[in-house]
């Protein structure tokens, strides 16, 4: 059997090490730099259940990009899960709802809202149905309150006070008949 | 028919048949992009050769980022207007392609096909591809020398139009 040489596996076995490590370390400096774009936690690292609870509901808060009124939490799209993953990285990093949010409006707008902000124009979004409700309710207690036309009509007419009359004359002499 | 309720139909109906005139002469898909202005996203991402490319790294020269993939017919019609484009301005404007949800063996193939036009970089958590709000594949952006997003075309480009904006960045 051939011996082996030990200080050159030593050596090949650290370079390795090396390498790996290289490859490690670009690995993790590769995509984007998102923190650049969203500064500092402003939150507490989330872990397990509520890490979970959390990341589902913040990313239902968000429109999926690719979908058609589907959030990123609901979408089995890839663009969705990548999504919600971020989503998921940011809350364990301690990033806060508002930070994530912000953090997508960059790139999408409000468009990635699936509840615009009651702010500006979008407020007519939230005053309008209630606008509409109140309008449809002042309307039918106008209608409530006041007495039925036709109801007035029938009581002050004297012909149909005379049909009735006739029509009932005419019931009595048919049940004493 | 009651005047009161005529007028009141027609003060409710009339602003809303014109904010839908007005919305259905828009394309809903074509959404201004907020990043147009703003600093470019930063990133650094390895090719299909393993090399890797930073954006910070090429500040200085425009760079044109088309998200790509293969199964977008789109993507593929514009290829030979890229490849043509690539050539033309070669050592001046820096052209990359981001891979969108697509496998690298595949862009490969066509690339082998059809020719390169720039390299073609690797995405696979898509961080990219959602720090620029991509929507869809084909959409490109254009950055001036100075880092910032000047320009968000979503569909394929024509060759006219990107001769007229690389030419004025390049003046610019």
């Amino acid at each position: 059997m051939r011996k082996i040489n030990r200080p050159l596996l030593l050596c090949a076995l650290m370079l390795t090490a090396l390498g790996a490590m290289v490859a490690v370390a670009q690995q993790s400096t590769l995509g984007v730099q998102g923190e650049a774009l969203i500064g500092e936690p402003k939150g507490r690292p989330l872990t397990a259940e509520e890490l979970d609870r959390v990341t589902t509901e913040v990313s239902s808060r968000m429109r999926c990009p690719v979908c058609q009124g589907l959030s990123v939490a609901d979408s089995p799209t890839p663009s969705a899960v990548a999504m919600k993953e971020e989503v998921r990285q940011f809350l364990a990093a301690g990033y806060t709802d508002t930070q994530i949010l912000t953090y997508f409006e960059q790139s999408y707008g409000e468009f990635i809202r699936l509840e615009p902000k009651a702010t500006g124009f979008n407020l007519l979004v939230w005053i309008l149905p209630i606008a509409a409700l109140l309008a449809g309710l002042a309307v039918v207690i106008r209608r409530v309150s006041r007495p039925d036309s036709s109801d007035a009509q029938g009581d002050a007419s004297p012909s149909a006070e005379s049909d009735l009359e006739t029509y009932l004359e005419q019931v009595r002499r048919e049940v004493s008949s | 028919m009651n005047r009161t309720a005529l007028i009141v139909g027609v003060l409710v109906i009339t602003p809303l048949l014109i904010f839908l005139a007005l919305s259905f002469r828009s394309d809903p898909r074509d959404i201004a992009s907020p990043l147009i202005d703003k600093t470019a996203p930063l990133f650094a991402l390895q090719d299909l050769d393993g090399e890797v490319y930073s954006l910070e790294e090429l500040r200085g020269q425009p760079v044109v980022i088309n998200f790509w993939a293969t199964w977008c017919q789109p993507c593929i019609a514009e290829h030979p207007v890229l490849v043509a484009a690539s050539r033309r301005y070669e050592g001046r404007v820096k052209f990359l392609g981001v891979i969108y949800n697509d496998e690298p063996e595949k862009i490969q193939r066509l690339v082998r096909e059809m020719g390169a036009w720039g390299p073609s970089l690797i995405d696979e958590d898509l961080s990219v591809a959602i720090a620029y709000g991509v929507y869809g594949a084909p959409e490109t952006f254009f950055i001036d020398a100075g880092g910032t997003i000047v320009q968000k075309v979503t569909g394929p480009v024509s060759s006219q139009y990107l001769v007229n904006l690389l030419e004025s960045l390049l003046s610019s």
